[in-house]
């Protein structure tokens, strides 16, 4: 389904939790779909089975999975915690590059200016998008 | 669950095991690693029953192992040098193994004896280093054991046969619940697989822990500033090793990341990396801090 970096000095705990929120969030696996069961993906992946174990644990905590005792692991339905971490996430990625451009000497306004811009034309791209799909 | 109580052992003068307290849950897969005569090995044999303590108590289930048949049944050892009877074939040791192990199972090996392509009928003792390992490891597996302890287990296995290995492993810890105690000083082998971590030095438990927390409680960080390093910048924070390369500092600090990040962010570095460790490099810091530190030294 997906590999892990073994070879990463992130845990791999770390690495499964943010891999199956990026399938979640990006839809390849749909809501109510059953998760893979810790014995297959320990199998599949060569790791440890606790860590899937902890890894579901965590993902059920903060509500992207589901569990049915006796039955397994799902995706949960609940589309507003997706939209929220993927904004944090989006934030903190622009956190780093806005402050990389200034470091490099973008001054503040250019990139308001850009901002702006960008605001502008996404209307445009919205209504081309639209066209598409007719 | 696997204990032990202030057991210690002596040979002749040699303190070889200390005071050690140690416990491992039912289904864990629990890597001891440790310097050169740190004593892993009297500690593997401690727990196989192998050796007697001289003091404390190692017990399995809440009960003794040393000479206890019932607790010992339901173990496996594979020492540092796998032990065949002399000019025994694998299908001989089999024999012998499924006289001592009420769990045998025949099916297994028979699975297994295929899946690693192996000639039943040869002598062991002709067999090179590595498939004499991975007989022992057939045996191992076949016994059904609730408990795995093995000493090195992966010194001279290829990559194919180590990750049959680990999968094999992986397998029963998941459908049996089986414990596994690896020592080992290839630290990447066990990172992949363990999910506990003891470290052992000169006889003594420095420390054990999950090994996410131990990963969580250490960073490396990569630090430049464009005039100098700001005096304050470190202060408060518990450092285990600082050095610095051109312009860039590199300290290695204990503590939650979020808390570590944030005060260093507040003086505004030019370039700014937090990374994890690896067990490898944890190993290292954690033993240089008790003095046993890599000096550089030219012979």
């Amino acid at each position: 389904m997906f590999e892990l970096d073994m070879r990463s000095r992130k845990p791999i705990y770390e690495q499964l939790v943010d891999k199956l929120k990026e399938l979640i969030i990006n839809e390849v696996l749909k809501p109510d779909e059953q998760l893979p069961s810790v014995r297959t993906l320990a199998q599949q992946l060569t790791i440890n089975p606790n860590t899937i174990q902890k890894a579901y644990r965590e993902l059920e905590n903060q509500s992207y999975i589901y569990s049915l005792p006796g039955k397994g692991s799902f995706v949960n339905s609940f589309n507003l915690v997706k939209d929220s971490e993927k904004l944090t996430n989006i934030k903190k990625e622009l956190e780093k590059n806005i402050l990389e451009a200034l470091y490099l000497g973008v001054t503040a306004k250019e990139l308001i200016h850009l901002i702006e811009e960008l605001d502008a034309s996404k209307e445009g791209g919205d209504k081309d998008d639209r066209n598409e799909k007719r | 669950m696997i204990e032990m109580k202030n057991v210690s052992k002596t040979f002749d003068r040699y303190q070889a095991v200390e005071n050690v307290n140690l416990s491992i849950e039912k289904g864990s897969i629990y890597g001891l690693i440790g310097s050169n005569g740190a004593g892993k090995t009297t500690l593997l044999k401690l727990l196989a029953g192998i050796y007697r303590q001289d003091r404390g108590e190692v017990s399995i289930n809440e009960q003794a192992v040393y000479e206890n048949l019932d607790q010992k049944q339901k173990l496996f050892f594979i020492p540092d040098q796998p032990y065949f009877l002399p000019h025994y074939t694998i299908k001989q040791m089999a024999q012998f193994y499924k006289s001592i192990y009420p769990s045998w199972s025949d099916e297994r090996f028979q699975k297994l004896a295929k899946w690693f392509d192996i000639d039943l009928k040869k002598r062991i003792h002709t067999f090179s280093k590595g498939w004499q390992r991975q007989a022992a490891f057939i045996l191992a597996f076949s016994t059904l054991p609730q408990i795995l302890i093995l000493d090195e287990p992966m010194d001279g296995l290829d990559p194919v046969v180590r990750k049959k290995v680990k999968n094999l492993m992986i397998q029963d810890v998941a459908d049996r619940e089986m414990t596994i105690l690896i020592s080992s000083h290839n630290l990447r082998e066990i990172e992949d697989i363990c999910d506990h971590i003891g470290i052992i030095h000169r006889g003594s438990l420095l420390l054990e822990k999950e090994l996410d927390d131990l990963k969580s409680d250490i960073h490396k960080i990569q630090v430049a500033y464009k005039e100098g390093m700001p005096e304050d910048s470190l202060e408060g924070l518990y450092m285990l090793h600082r050095e610095k390369r051109g312009s860039v500092f590199i300290c290695i600090v204990r503590g939650k990341e979020e808390k570590i990040a944030e005060q260093i962010r507040k003086t505004k570095p030019v370039i700014f990396d937090l990374l994890p460790l690896t067990l490898e490099e944890i190993f290292i810091y954690e033993m240089g801090d008790i003095g046993y530190a890599i000096k550089n030294v030219i012979v």
